[in-house]
C-alpha cells in the first residue's frame, strides 16, 4: 500500500506537470493569437473537414436561414415554428462548437464537487439569463432609444468586458479557496516519497489511523477550527505527536460536499450564472434586430429563447459528462488511500485555475474570435 | 491499481487539452460579405492601392441600418449613410481592413481609407473604399488575400469578375483562388489541430486568394 501511495504522489507530480504544461502551451497560443495577423499562416490552404467543420457549415446553414424565415413569417403565420425550429437546432449547434461559457460552466464543477443535477440547472440558468440578456439589449437599445447599430455594439462590448472580468474574478477566488486546499494536501505527509521508504516503520500504521480522518467530517464547528489550528491540541483530538498536519484535511480544504448543498453552494452557482450568463451572443442580437426591424420582434424574442434552449442542451450534457468524468477520478483515486485526496484536490486546483485563465484570457483580448467584432 | 492510475492521467489530460482547445478555438461567421474588387495601377504600371465594394448580408445589412434616421422609409441616400461609412472605415482599421497584401513576398501596408460610402440597394449594404497602398509597389508578383483570421466574417468573392485589374499592363496575369473550390492542395484540418489551440489564425483557411503575375 505505501508503494502506490509512492507511485500516486508520481502521477499527481506528473499530473500537475502536464496541467502546468498545458496551461503554458495554452497560454503561448493566446498570446501568439493577441495580434491576429501577426501569427504564423499555414502554408496550404486547409479546408475544414470532420465533426468541427460540419458543425460549423451546419450552424452557418441554420442561421443564414434564419432572416429568410423571419421574413416569410410576416406573411404567412406558420413560418414561424420553421423559425424556432431552425433557433432550436442553431442553439444546439452553436454551443457544441467551441466557445467560453461551457468551459467555464464545467471548470467550475470540477472545481467546486458540484452534483450533475446541478449542473444541469447551471447550464439552464445560464442560457436563459443569455436570452434575456440579449432581449433587454435590443428592446432598451433599439426599441425605446432608437440607438444606433454603433452604439449598442459599444453597450455589448462593455457587458463583455464586464462579463470577462467577473469570470477572472471568479476565478481567481476559486484558485484562492482551492488552492488552499490543494497546499494542505500536499503538505500532508503520508504520501512523501520518505514514508514510502519506510512502509515496515511501526508508526506506519499510525498514519493509517490518521488517513480516516480524511474522510470524516467533523461534526463540530468548521469555522471555529479556522484560524485555530495552532491550538488543535486543545480540541483533544487523540493524534499521535509529530503529525503536524494531517489531521486538519478534514476540516481545513473547503467546504465539504454536503455544505455546497446547503445555500450558500447556490449562491456560487449563481455568480458562476451571472458571469456566464451576461454576455449575450452576438448572433442572438442581430437576430433580434432584424426581427424588430421587420415589425416581428415577438418572433425574434421567441428565437432567442428557443436558442437558448437549445444551447442550454448541449451545454448541460457537456456538464454531465464533465461530472460523470470527475465522478470516476475521485472512484478510481478513491482507490488509493491518502494520494487520492490529494489528485482530487489538485484536479480541483487545476480547474479552479482554468477558470481564470479563461477569464484572464478573454478579458485581455487573447482569446480573439469570442469578441465582438463592431463594424 | 496502475492501470486504473494510469486511466485516470489519461482522462485528466483529454478532459484539460479538450477545454482549453475549446476556450481558445474559434467561432464561426455572424457576417456575410460578397466582395468585388479592384487593384489599381498607376500610368507606369505600379500598384497604388485596392478599391473595394462589399456587400453585407441582408441580417447584417438591417442590423447596420437600425437607428439611421431617413426622409422616406426605406430610402437610404448616400448622405444619409455618410456617418456610418464613416464608423464602419474606423472600425475596419482594427482590423487592417480583413486585406492583406505582399509584393514578391514582402508585406504591403496600407493608409487610411479613401473615397468610401455606403450604398442601399436590395435590402443590403455595400460598403465601397478605396485603400492607398503607403508605398506604390511594382511587383513581379502580387499577392493579394480578403479574409477575416478570426472568421466571424465570411467573405466571398462574388461570383463573375470579383476583381479587376484597373489600367495593369498588358501582360500582368490575374488568378483568383476561393477557399474550398478544390484548386488548393488541401490538408485537412481535423479536429486534433483544431482542438490543439493552434487556430490563430483560424480564418486564414476561408481566405480568398488573389495573385498578380506581371512578367
Amino acid at each position: 500500500m505505501r508503494l502506490t501511495s509512492g507511485f500516486a504522489r508520481a502521477l499527481t507530480i506528473g499530473v500537475a506537470a502536464a496541467v502546468a504544461l498545458l496551461a503554458l502551451d495554452s497560454a503561448v497560443h493566446v498570446l501568439m493569437a493577441q495580434n491576429p495577423f501577426g501569427g504564423p499562416r499555414p502554408s496550404a490552404d486547409p479546408q475544414v473537414g470532420g465533426i468541427v467543420g460540419w458543425l460549423l457549415s451546419k450552424q452557418s446553414e441554420f442561421y443564414r436561414e434564419m432572416s429568410s424565415t423571419i421574413r416569410a413569417a410576416k406573411s404567412d403565420g406558420s413560418a414561424v415554428w420553421t423559425l424556432l425550429v431552425i433557433s432550436f437546432a442553431y442553439g444546439i449547434f452553436h454551443a457544441a462548437g467551441p466557445g467560453h461559457g461551457k468551459a467555464v460552466i464545467s471548470s467550475y464543477l470540477v472545481a467546486n464537487q458540484e452534483t450533475a443535477k446541478r449542473g444541469i440547472v447551471l447550464s439552464f440558468a445560464s442560457a436563459l439569463m443569455q436570452s434575456l440578456v440579449a432581449v433587454a439589449i435590443v428592446g432598451i437599445c433599439a426599441l425605446l432609444l432608437n440607438a444606433t447599430a454603433r452604439t449598442m455594439c459599444g453597450a455589448e462590448k462593455v457587458i463583455e468586458i464586464v462579463s470577462y472580468a467577473l469570470i477572472a474574478a471568479f476565478g481567481a477566488r476559486l484558485v484562492w479557496t482551492k488552492g488552499g486546499g490543494f497546499i494542505r494536501a500536499l503538505q500532508a505527509p503520508q504520501p512523501l516519497p520518505a514514508m514510502a521508504l519506510a512502509a515496515v516503520a511501526p508508526h506506519d500504521h499510525a498514519g493509517h489511523g490518521h488517513d480516516h480522518h480524511h474522510g470524516h467530517s467533523h461534526p463540530h464547528a468548521h469555522v471555529a477550527h479556522h484560524g485555530h489550528e495552532h491550538r488543535h491540541d486543545d480540541h483533544g483530538h487523540d493524534h499521535a505527536q509529530g503529525h503536524v498536519h494531517d489531521e486538519h484535511c478534514g476540516h481545513s480544504h473547503g467546504p465539504v460536499p454536503t455544505e455546497l448543498a446547503g445555500p450558500g453552494g447556490w449562491r456560487r452557482g449563481f455568480g458562476t450564472i451571472f458571469a456566464v450568463g451576461l454576455r449575450p451572443c452576438s448572433g442572438a442580437i442581430l437576430v433580434l434586430v432584424f426581427a424588430l426591424a421587420q415589425g416581428m420582434f415577438w418572433a425574434g424574442i421567441a428565437a432567442t429563447l428557443v436558442m437558448g434552449l437549445g444551447t442550454a442542451i448541449t451545454v448541460a450534457t457537456i456538464a454531465v459528462i464533465t461530472v460523470s468524468a470527475k465522478d470516476l477520478a475521485r472512484r478510481l483515486s478513491g482507490a488509493s488511500e491518502g494520494g487520492g485526496a490529494l489528485i482530487m484536490r489538485g484536479l480541483e486546483f487545476g480547474a479552479a485555475g482554468l477558470v481564470l485563465l479563461f477569464g484572464v484570457g478573454l478579458l485581455f483580448g487573447y482569446i480573439a474570435a469570442e469578441r465582438v467584432t463592431c463594424l | 491499481m496502475n492501470i486504473a492510475m494510469r486511466r485516470l492521467l489519461g482522462l485528466l489530460l483529454l478532459a484539460g487539452s479538450c477545454s482549453l482547445g475549446a476556450g481558445a478555438a474559434h467561432s464561426h461567421p455572424h457576417v456575410w460579405i460578397t466582395a468585388t474588387s479592384e487593384v489599381i495601377y498607376a500610368p507606369d504600371g505600379s500598384i497604388t492601392g485596392v478599391r473595394h465594394a462589399w456587400t453585407f448580408d441582408d441580417m447584417f445589412s438591417t442590423y447596420a441600418l437600425q437607428g439611421i434616421e431617413t426622409k422616406t422609409k426605406g430610402v437610404y441616400s448616400r448622405e444619409e449613410l455618410s456617418s456610418l461609412a464613416q464608423t464602419n472605415v474606423e472600425s475596419l482599421k482594427e482590423f487592417g481592413f480583413f486585406t492583406f497584401a505582399k509584393a514578391d513576398g514582402r508585406k504591403e501596408k496600407f493608409q487610411d481609407p479613401v473615397d468610401y460610402f455606403l450604398e442601399y440597394k436590395d435590402a443590403a449594404l455595400t460598403l465601397h473604399f478605396t485603400l492607398p497602398l503607403k508605398t506604390p509597389v511594382k511587383p513581379k508578383e502580387l499577392a493579394l488575400e480578403v479574409f477575416d483570421p478570426s472568421y466571424f466574417i465570411d467573405f466571398q468573392l462574388d461570383d463573375k469578375n470579383p476583381i479587376k485589374l484597373v489600367g495593369a499592363p498588358a501582360a500582368c496575369q490575374l488568378k483568383i483562388q476561393r477557399p474550398n473550390d478544390g484548386t488548393a492542395n488541401a490538408q485537412k484540418l481535423t479536429e486534433q489541430n483544431f482542438m490543439s489551440g493552434d487556430n490563430s489564425n483560424y480564418g486564414a483557411m476561408f481566405a480568398n486568394k488573389i495573385t498578380v503575375d506581371c512578367p
